[in-house]
């Protein structure tokens, strides 16, 4: 179990009692001590167990998790017995996926949303190709079907903190898993208005969530989602590290030489809204610095797929699937071409790699993480994400299962590119955190998922729900502010 | 190896070796990724330095009582007393170069 060693100090359950000067290398520690009036002898870590006060106080360290029976043996580490974890965003695509996936291992989950999502692929006239079912009807499936109860009030986390703040405080979560946020690259270059909206949403809201935390549950861990794309694709192919460098990294200027150990890497978003998650990045890490708050800053590759047990366990807990220009991904917007015989379309050269991982990995990620809760004050990052590939060998292997396995006339096309992007570039990410330091093993391939996917879009309403919006799936947003369809440059044979 | 308050006197003080410590903080993040390499060190100089880690936040009486003020620092000791103090993050090659001083 990889968390086994960790003790009450990572704990959320625990309360680090007074005569604690965190800012053991800060300037304050006088200053603390006069306030506090303490004596040297003083300066000791205590703790008290919230969940048993009857304990009364004891040292931190000395019990690990494998030794807390709070602490409970799981297939994805120890997790604390009926943990409780607010998810932000809630009805979204991984968020949903997310709440079912922890009920089912004895979390209570509790969540909020503001139904934005819906509202934004709305406004562009598209819709998630898979249908979902309104949130009380979800609420009362996951009940009826696999006997979850989830915790859910309808909070916009930007524009309504006070209401945050007092459900934050009613529930008073062990951790909080942050999705709300707009997750739309193409959404933020449609113009001056949705640009401003999506930074405002996202780092705003964000700043929100974490004077919150700070005042209410300052020992709660922050699981918040970032995106590879914060890091872009340098050309030096330097490494993409996993937010920050290695202790070896070493810069050599005017014959002199320095660790980069611990400094965050360069970031080059590629878009204004990767742009909203490099500053939410920055902020994150500022609150860990300044308020000793927990986080878990999580990169993660392109995600695709629509299975978990839970979502396919009733076509009403299915999660949203997207396939259109401004909130589809890549394989999940080629299955659907696929299946209604578009031609799938590589942008510009198709050369372009991207991390990706599945859905159902994605969750296993995500227990992990928060079955093994950051440190006091620590803020890291990991890259999540289960293999890389070029866009043109992601087009081939959904070719191949659509034409193999389910006789699909598949062809593949280029068409011009609306972004402003390298299409050739070196790549090398890190991703060795969640392996080693969380135990995260994948568990479903590439072509496994897709082969899911496939057989779900190829159900009738799926089809013909795909087949309705098809003319939302070639982009019409350029980065340049243009307005017009990509054209295509060549289908490939 | 994991140094505390409590066993610094021992695995420390009145260590027949030398003892290099990395006296760091799970909020540093410079102290983080120095981690792996302590744990590279201490397997190599096995026998020959003791090569420890104090975590500055769960040890406060020997924190105070060296005045740590920066993380991370490196404070190579020999018989018991302070002999090279560097805080910052360094690299490998760099502590080596520290250490090497002693051998």
């Amino acid at each position: 179990m990889h968390n086994k060693d960790c003790t009450c100090w990572n704990c959320p359950a625990i309360d680090l009692v007074g005569k604690v000067d965190f800012r053991a290398c800060g300037q304050s520690v006088e200053d603390f001590r006069k306030r506090m009036g303490l004596e040297e002898d003083s300066f000791q870590l205590i703790a008290e167990c919230k969940r048993r006060r009857e304990l009364g106080l004891f040292d931190p360290m000395s019990v690990t998790f494998k030794e807390c029976p709070e602490w409970e043996k799981t297939q994805y580490g120890y997790l604390l017995k009926d943990m409780r974890v607010m998810i932000l965003g809630i009805d979204g695509y991984l968020g949903w996926a997310l709440a079912l996936w922890l009920g089912s291992q004895g979390c209570q989950v509790s969540g909020v949303d503001n139904y934005s999502r819906r509202d934004w692929v709305k406004e562009r006239g598209a819709h998630t190709v898979i249908p979902i079912s309104r949130m009380s009807e979800r609420l009362h499936t996951a009940k009826e079907v696999l006997n979850i109860d989830i915790n859910y009030r309808e909070i916009d986390i930007l524009n309504e903190r006070d209401r945050l703040k007092e459900f934050i405080d009613e529930v008073k979560p062990e951790v909080i898993v942050h999705y709300g946020e707009c997750p739309s690259a193409p959404y933020s270059m449609i113009d001056a208005d949705h640009a401003i909206f999506v930074q405002k949403n996202n780092v705003l809201g964000t700043l929100g969530v974490l004077f919150s935390m700070k005042e209410l549950v300052p020992e709660t861990s922050l699981i918040k989602l970032g995106t590879m794309g914060e890091y872009g694709t340098p050309l030096t192919g330097r490494p993409l590290f996993e937010g920050m460098f290695p202790a070896d990294a070493v810069l050599q200027w005017d014959n002199r030489e320095w660790s980069l150990g611990g400094e965050l890497t360069p970031r080059d978003p590629v878009s204004f809204y990767h742009a909203s998650k490099v500053q939410d990045t920055i902020n994150i890490y500022e609150a860990c610095k300044y308020w000793w708050l927990r986080s878990y800053d999580v990169m993660q590759g392109v995600i695709y797929g629509v299975h978990t047990e839970q979502v396919s366990a009733d076509p009403r807990l299915r999660t949203r699937l997207d396939i259109d220009e401004w909130f589809g991904t890549v394989i999940n917007r080629f299955v659907a071409q696929a299946i209604i015989g578009i031609p799938l379309t590589l942008h510009g050269s198709g050369e372009q790699i991207r991390g990706l991982i599945a859905l159902e990995d994605a969750m296993q990620c995500m227990t992990r993480l928060i079955a093994s809760p950051p440190e006091p004050g620590q803020y890291a990052v990991v890259n999540q994400m289960s293999g890389y590939y070029s866009l043109r060998e992601l087009a081939k292997t959904v070719a191949k299962i659509g034409k193999e396995e389910f006789n699909l006339p598949v062809k593949i096309q280029r068409v011009e590119n609306p972004r402003v992007e390298s299409e050739r570039h070196p790549f090398e990410p890190i991703y060795e955190n969640l392996t080693k330091k969380f135990g995260f093993k994948p568990s479903v391939t590439l072509e496994e998922e897709i082969y899911r996917m496939f057989k779900l879009f190829i159900q009738p309403d799926i089809k013909s729900r795909i087949e309705e919006k098809k003319h939302h799936i070639i982009p019409k947003t350029w980065w340049s502010g243009e307005k017009r369809k990509v054209e295509t440059i060549e289908i490939l044979k | 190896m994991r140094l505390t308050d409590d066993n610094f006197e021992k695995e420390v003080i009145k260590s027949p070796i030398p003892v290099f410590i990395d006296f760091w903080a799970s909020w540093c993040l410079p102290s983080q990724m120095m981690m792996p390499v302590i744990e590279k060190l201490h397997k190599e100089y096995d026998g020959k330095v003791k090569i420890g880690k104090l975590n500055v936040d769960q040890n406060p009486r020997t924190r105070e009582k060296f005045g740590i003020k920066g993380c991370p620092t490196f404070i190579l000791f020999e018989d018991g007393k302070e002999l090279v103090r560097k805080v910052g993050a360094h690299s490998e090659i760099q502590l080596r170069r520290i250490i090497d001083t002693i051998l």
